[in-house]
């Protein structure tokens, strides 16, 4: 099936220290790793090594790593991305602690990807054998995982076609200028399966990172965990609130050195044949935030 | 007592020592464009018209160029105050969203300045 799932974000923060304790004591993340400037995080419900990473120094996106079913898939990737006209380069086991062989190559809106099969198997908090339905002594918003990214481009109808051709994504929501069929493309919402989105694409500058978000249950969870940024002193950028766009629940919310974060529950299962869904510039502000129905204007300004 | 002074209006919000220019501002009742509030999307960037202050972060150079850490760039969310300042924003001028809040902080101005007058009189008065 090719690509399964955003395997890791790894992001760069100013100041180390104070990233640590938003990810690990307000998030819930566990330390797997650390050396030099960087950290290794994983959420209690992966079992992979690690799904965050943050390196010290600056703000924004260093790169994703995208985890795909079958070793064959990453020669099978890095075809497709040849012939899209992207340079592809080999990156070896180790590379990046406890990932396997795979490759990396810079995708039309200028972010870095990562393909790989192999990772060291950690194991959920819970484990596999008759397991518990959560660990007992979660830390703060406890996350289970990491979910998906919205990220920035010139031209997300490129990045679309890019991801369509290259990860075999297709798209569930787009906003367009109109629904005619030659509507220009100004954000999508693409996936490799039936989880609502892996990567979302909104028009803007090149290279940027909007969020990349968290999974949660339901609307309690989010509930507690804007309580949680409350008592953690977390800049909420929006929310407790839902988004039309994938139906999905959320909070925005920065983490220490500016860096967008989500928690997301619900959205709905997506499917290869169900019909897309297109929103026009004049919802577009109930497609973001259902309940505020206005676009802010740190939806579209606010990156790094 | 690190004063900011916000023009064309001359507006003057009394800050806490260590506070940032954009956490005094909010406290003030004034509202104004702002981001992530974290030095991560440099949205929230004023001139600097006068006064010295420094980053109680540091600020990745994405977010501030060599030259704005040279010239009147202001990152008021990152920005405290070492001298009375004066801002000016670039493009919109503060809104006052909560007068309240405005008024307690002028009770707040007036009680430190009485503060700072009084303990200069007790000074000098000790000297003599």
């Amino acid at each position: 099936m090719g690509v399964m799932r955003m395997g890791y974000a790894h992001v760069r923060v100013t100041d180390l220290a104070e990233a640590k304790d938003h990810y690990a004591n307000t998030m819930g993340l566990y330390e797997t790793h650390a050396e030099g400037n960087k950290v290794y995080y994983k959420a209690w419900d992966e079992w992979d090594h690690h799904s965050v990473v943050l390196e010290e120094g600056g703000v924004g996106l260093v790169k994703f790593g995208w985890k795909v079913e079958k070793s064959s898939d990453i020669d099978d990737i890095e075809k497709k991305a040849q012939a899209f006209g992207v340079t592809v380069e080999r990156m070896s086991k180790g590379e990046n602690p406890e990932i396997g062989d795979g490759i990396r190559f810079t995708t039309p809106s200028e972010h870095v990807f990562e393909v790989y099969h192999e990772a060291t198997l950690v194991g959920t908090e819970v484990g596999t054998h008759n397991p518990d339905a959560f660990p007992r002594h979660l830390v703060g918003v406890g996350v289970p995982a990491l979910d998906h990214s919205l990220i920035t481009a010139e031209d997300p109808g490129l990045m679309d076609r890019f991801l369509t051709a290259v990860f075999d994504f297709y798209p569930t929501e787009r906003v367009q200028t109109s629904l005619d069929s030659d509507a220009d493309i100004i954000a999508t919402w693409m996936t490799s399966n039936n989880q609502i989105h892996q990567l979302a694409v909104l028009a803007g500058p090149q290279g940027k990172l909007h969020h990349f978000a968290f999974r949660l249950g339901d609307w309690v969870e989010v509930g507690r965990a804007a309580d949680l940024f409350s008592m953690d002193d977390v800049p909420i950028d929006i929310g407790p609130t839902r988004h039309g766009i994938t139906r999905g629940q959320t909070v925005y919310f920065f983490d220490p050195s500016g860096n967008r974060n989500e928690v997301f529950a619900g959205g709905y299962l997506a499917y290869r044949d169900r019909p897309m869904s297109v929103w026009t510039p004049e919802q577009l502000g109930k497609g973001v935030f259902y309940h505020a129905r206005e676009l802010n204007d740190a939806f579209t300004s606010v990156l790094t | 007592m690190p004063t900011v002074t916000i023009q064309p209006t001359g507006e003057v919000i009394y800050l806490e020592p260590g506070e940032t220019v954009l956490s005094g501002l909010y406290k003030a009742g004034f509202a104004y464009t702002v981001g992530c509030r974290r030095g991560g999307c440099g949205i929230c960037k004023v001139d600097c018209r006068s006064g010295e202050f420094r980053y109680d972060h540091p600020v990745a150079d994405s977010v501030l160029t060599e030259d704005e850490r040279a010239d009147d760039t202001c990152l008021s969310c990152r920005a405290v105050p070492a001298t009375d300042l004066t801002i000016e924003l670039r493009g919109e001028n503060v809104r006052l969203v909560s007068t309240f809040l405005h008024q307690i902080n002028e009770k707040a101005r007036q009680r430190a300045e009485a503060h700072a007058a009084a303990t200069q009189t007790a000074g000098t008065t000790h000297k003599e």
